[in-house]
């Protein structure tokens, strides 16, 4: 201890760090947490036994979009916004217990898979090459990372390990809440509110599907591609059009208006309030049943089909519509692929599209102060259109 | 010090408090009332009723981030050689309570924490290298003056009990206070008083588990919110919580009317977005002040939303239990509101007093938010937290420093330009557009959906410059606040939607409006503020008038002299204008540019402005 980090051992210095170490194993459920270096523990409080996803009453939307977004994380994240008190962040926090597990390398930090991990420690030793079998891999649930409003950027990005540095002066980095979140999901509740500052940062990164640190002799560059999920009011404030446009889906919420609908809503919160683990257990049939059939997707995605006609109806909807850029039809595209996954289908139809359009345009569409039409309908009655001519030719 | 037993009045207060005591899981309490009620002398009273020893932390008005989340304790890390943490106020108020004083005055960040902290139940603090998760599931109680603003309806979403505002000045019950609060009264019966109660409570904590209500009562509670159009499900979980611990307060294992009754005041009735159905009459009836006005065409609109007739749901109300119910609840929503329900909290009062109180707060304007890394030109540096990021590094830079140089120095504290800090404030929100539309007279639908173009125009951008829009409508006796300073779109159109026209301009009592929502956000860090009046500059309403309805109709020359006196006073006080006349060239007699020329600001002529071009106008 005590000696000067150079650039390329710092990589290292981390992985081996964060090996010693038995990284807290994420229990299914809690937001995954890891520390890297030898630490004390910390008072890390487990999060408590989440709602389960399936005895979530109604906003069939929010779950379905994040539903696709486990079957395929290309779609690019959900945003979820609507009224108050609605079930907003207990719908994402529940969404942990029905996510499938990754596999990675033991205890890294990065989740990194055995290929990545190679790939990347090759650059850091060398040129030397890790052989596969001297890794150990192990699975771990899909990490669902919170972002908290008052998270600093040095805590976000990573930074040196503060208690190492003061102790001995070595520079070890510590990994951020990228890095934690790579190959899962980052969520921001009140998205809206987010600073600017690390609005900036989020956008850097899921553009590059990477995180860059470098300050002073530390260059970390590690692989940082998750889902992000947002939610918010949108009284509460307008979202950045560069970060709206990162979302793939853009699913709404309401209050439900059904009495008997919201009777059920409270019987069942205070039923799990009284006893979550009792409650979860009377719905883990239900949550078995939902996680197997988004797993049966996975495996069937890339099977599926889709006829050229599909496509270029898509392409004519985006075209009226006048969504700038590509996004809008790449978004689609794969959303009605997992959809079509999810309910067992081997090809895609404009059905499947007619159900999903909604979600992948409403926040594509150019804004239009006078426009009093909801995008929702707009979106409907320009696929009305597209699907007529269709049956014209 | 005034015990809890001692204070008098504020019955509903004291009630909503009790109720909480037994069930800290109802989040909170927030009590408007206007200054020197002695809310907040009530609001500390509280922790009497409490059991020993529970937490009571009052949270500052201009705290930091880092003060309310925690972070790391620089002082101790530094002695120790490990990280020390220090918890933040969410976090101290754990278990206890969390007291703010003006909660409509707290900084916009802080009210964000302290969501989330409720969502939670703890908080992550996610800072300086520091990630930990600390405990935080605190009881909110809230005071504030309305006549400050209101409190952000997310933060009131977490929070169960909301107090009714009521104006009440009884002068007897004040004097009562006074009695009191000199000592007149024997502090022994004070003592068994409080003891009685706290042991009231804790009978009542424990019968809690055993109350039930009936699925009737349920479904009677949950149709009352949605008849007051209650936002959000969140909701009916207080309610219901409401009632149980309303009965387990008069030891009762099942709910009873008046428990619904108490529910439906303190939890719904102060969120509603809207007047149930049947009462639709009654209400008019009792707000002669702005329908007494020329009736022209534009009133049929207002009442064609519930269209509704009371008849028939009377009868249907009959068969059902759930909807008698309701109709009980009903009863109590009567006799509590008395004028104007919709959204109490959003109901900014009129108010008397001068803007003493904003101004004092506006020379601190700008609020040290949080620290960022900045350039030392581009800011004050925050020392701390520069030290703060600056500290890790010391050994190794000692090290380097003594390779180049061969001098090593166990003291030399040394400061990269990476470790800088700039305090970041709250003043950098951009500017705050308050438009003032004139809703009277025969172009005033013209004028109304420039007006809205213009707003969701101008909103459209605000994220880049966080920048504010609030909308002034001024036609009849008096303008109105329709939408206080927002940034949300969605709830702009909304307002501008269901906007009457027709009938006098009340010109002065507009800019008076203007000038108090202006001198409010200034209150909340908004420095810059910028009047948009669309109008083509002539009043005919004095602000007398629009005060009080009885008061003698002004002279023409003087309602003008009254306009231009407070378009000087406005220009005064440091506020950029800007008057678009959108009226035809020949009817217009020269009053706008006047009234631009009195306000020091520009003047435009559009009489076929687009809305581009307004919100162009205004941000030129």
């Amino acid at each position: 201890m005590g000696r000067v980090l150079t650039k390329s051992s710092i990589m290292t210095q981390t992985a081996s760090a964060a090996k010693k170490t038995a990284s807290t194993k994420a229990k299914a459920g809690s937001g995954v947490k890891q520390t890297s270096g030898p630490k004390k523990a910390r008072t890390k409080k487990k999060q408590g036994q989440a709602f389960p996803f399936t005895a979530i009453v109604g906003q069939e939307e929010m779950k379905l979009s994040l539903i696709l977004n486990i079957i395929d994380p290309r779609i690019g994240g959900v945003l979820v916004m609507g009224h108050r008190g609605t079930g907003k962040s207990t719908t994402v926090r529940a969404l942990a217990e029905v996510l499938p597990s990754i596999e990675r390398v033991k205890d890294d930090v990065y989740n990194r898979t055995v290929s990545q991990y190679i790939e990347m420690e090759k650059s850091a030793k060398g040129g030397r090459t890790l052989k596969p079998e001297n890794l150990t891999i192990e699975d771990i649930p899909v990490p669902v990372v919170d972002l908290p409003l008052g998270a600093t950027e040095d805590r976000v990005c990573g930074t040196i390990d503060i208690e190492q540095a003061l102790t001995s002066g070595v520079k070890a980095f510590e990994p951020g809440l990228l890095a934690q979140a790579n190959r899962g999901f980052l969520y921001i509740d009140e998205v809206n509110l987010l600073d600017d500052h690390l609005v900036d940062v989020l956008l850097d990164v899921a553009a590059s599907g990477r995180n860059v640190v470098e300050r002073e002799g530390i260059s970390i560059r590690h692989p940082a591609r998750f889902v992000l999920v947002g939610s918010g009011n949108p009284e509460e404030g307008e979202l950045r059009p560069q970060l709206l446009d990162r979302f793939g889906l853009h699913a709404r919420i309401i209050t439900i208006t059904d009495v008997e609908r919201r009777v059920e809503i409270v019987k069942r919160r205070r039923e799990f309030d009284d006893d979550p683990q009792g409650y979860f257990k009377k719905w883990e049939k239900e949550q078995k049943k939902l996680q197997d059939q988004i797993q049966k997707a996975q495996a069937l995605l890339p099977s599926i089909t889709m006829n050229d006609d599909v496509l270029t109806d898509i392409a004519r909807l985006c075209m009226q519509l006048g969504i700038d850029g590509h996004r809008g039809e790449l978004t689609i595209t794969r959303t009605a692929h997992a959809f079509a996954a999810f309910r067992g289908d081997k090809e895609v139809t404009m059905d499947h599209v007619r159900e999903i359009a909604g979600l992948a345009l409403r926040h594509r569409l150019r804004k239009d102060p006078l426009e009093t039409l909801d995008p929702g309908e707009k979106i409907e009655r320009e696929l009305a259109k597209v699907l007529g001519e269709a049956e014209e030719v | 010090m005034i015990a809890f037993t001692d204070i008098v009045g504020m019955d509903l207060a004291k009630q909503a408090m009790m109720l909480l005591a037994i069930d800290p899981s109802l989040g909170g309490v927030v009590v408007p009332a206007a200054v020197g009620s002695g809310k907040s002398t009530l609001a500390r009273a509280f922790a009497d009723i409490l059991p020993e020893g529970t937490p009571f932390v009052e949270l500052p008005m201009n705290v930091t981030e880092d003060r309310l989340i925690g972070g790391v304790d620089l002082e101790a890390t530094l002695v120790r050689g490990e990280r020390v943490v220090q918890h933040g106020v969410l976090s101290k108020a754990h278990g206890g309570v969390l007291y703010v004083d003006s909660l409509s005055l707290l900084d916009s960040s802080a009210v964000s924490h302290v969501m989330d902290a409720m969502s939670r139940g703890q908080v992550l603090v996610e800072r300086e290298g520091l990630s930990e998760v600390h405990p935080s599931e605190f009881m909110l109680v809230g005071t504030y003056d309305p006549s400050d603003g209101e409190v952000r309806m997310g933060l009131l979403d977490r929070v169960g009990l909301i107090v009714p505002f009521t104006t009440q000045n009884d002068y007897r019950a004040r004097r009562q206070i006074l009695k009191c609060n000199l000592g007149t009264k024997d502090d022994e019966d004070t003592c068994d008083e409080l003891r009685m109660l706290r042991g009231l409570l804790q009978a009542a904590r424990e019968l809690l588990p055993q109350v039930s209500m009936t699925r009737e009562q349920m479904q009677g509670l949950i149709q009352s919110a949605l008849s007051l159009g209650v936002e959000g499900n969140r909701v009916d979980i207080f309610a219901i919580k409401a009632a149980l611990a309303s009965a387990a307060l008069a030891q009762r294992t099942d709910v009873d009317e008046e428990d619904l009754k108490l529910a439906v005041k303190l939890v719904l009735v102060p969120r509603a977005t809207r007047m149930p159905e049947r009462e639709q009459e009654d209400v008019e009836e009792q707000m002669p002040p702005e329908e007494e006005m020329p009736p022209e065409e534009p009133e049929a609109e207002d009442e064609e939303a519930p269209a509704d007739t009371p008849d028939a749901d009377a009868e249907e109300e009959q068969e059902e239990t759930p909807d008698m119910i309701e109709e009980l609840m009903m009863e109590a929503v009567e006799t509590e509101l008395p004028d104007n329900i919709m959204n109490i909290s959003l109901a900014s009062k009129k108010k008397s007093k001068s803007g003493s109180r904003g101004e004092a707060l506006n020379s601190r304007r700008g609020r040290f938010v949080r620290s960022q890394p900045g350039e030392i030109r581009s800011g004050k540096v925050a020392l701390i937290p520069t030290l703060i990021s600056a500290a890790p590094w010391q050994e190794s830079r000692r090290i380097e420093r003594m390779k180049k140089t061969g001098k090593f120095s166990k003291t030399a504290l040394i400061i990269n330009k990476e470790d800088v800090k700039v305090k970041r404030f709250r003043d950098k929100s951009g500017t705050l557009f308050i438009f003032m539309v004139d809703a009277s007279g025969s172009m005033a639908l013209n004028r109304m959906r420039q007006a809205k173009g213009a707003v969701s125009h101008l909103l459209q951008n605000a994220y880049v410059h966080r920048d504010q829009v609030a909308l002034i409508s001024f036609r009849g006796r008096e303008a109105q606040l329709l939408l206080p300073p927002s940034q949300s779109v969605d709830r702009a159109k909304r307002e501008l939607d269901v906007l009457p026209t027709g009938g006098g301009t009340p010109l002065a009592s507009a800019i008076y409006l203007a000038w108090e929502t202006a001198k409010q956000a200034r209150t909340k860090g908004i420095s810059q503020i910028m009047f948009v009046m669309i109008t083509d500059g002539r009043g005919n309403i004095g602000l007398q008038a629009s005060m009080d309805k009885d008061a003698p109709k002004a002279s023409k020359e003087d309602i003008e002299q009254e306009v231009a006196a407070l378009a000087a006073s406005v220009n005064a006080d440091g506020i950029a204008s800007i008057v678009i006349d959108t009226q035809m060239n020949y009817l217009s007699r020269g009053e706008a540019p006047k009234l631009a020329d009195k306000l020091g600001g520009r003047y435009f002529y559009l009489p076929n402005a687009k809305a581009e071009q307004i919100a162009e106008a205004a941000l030129s």
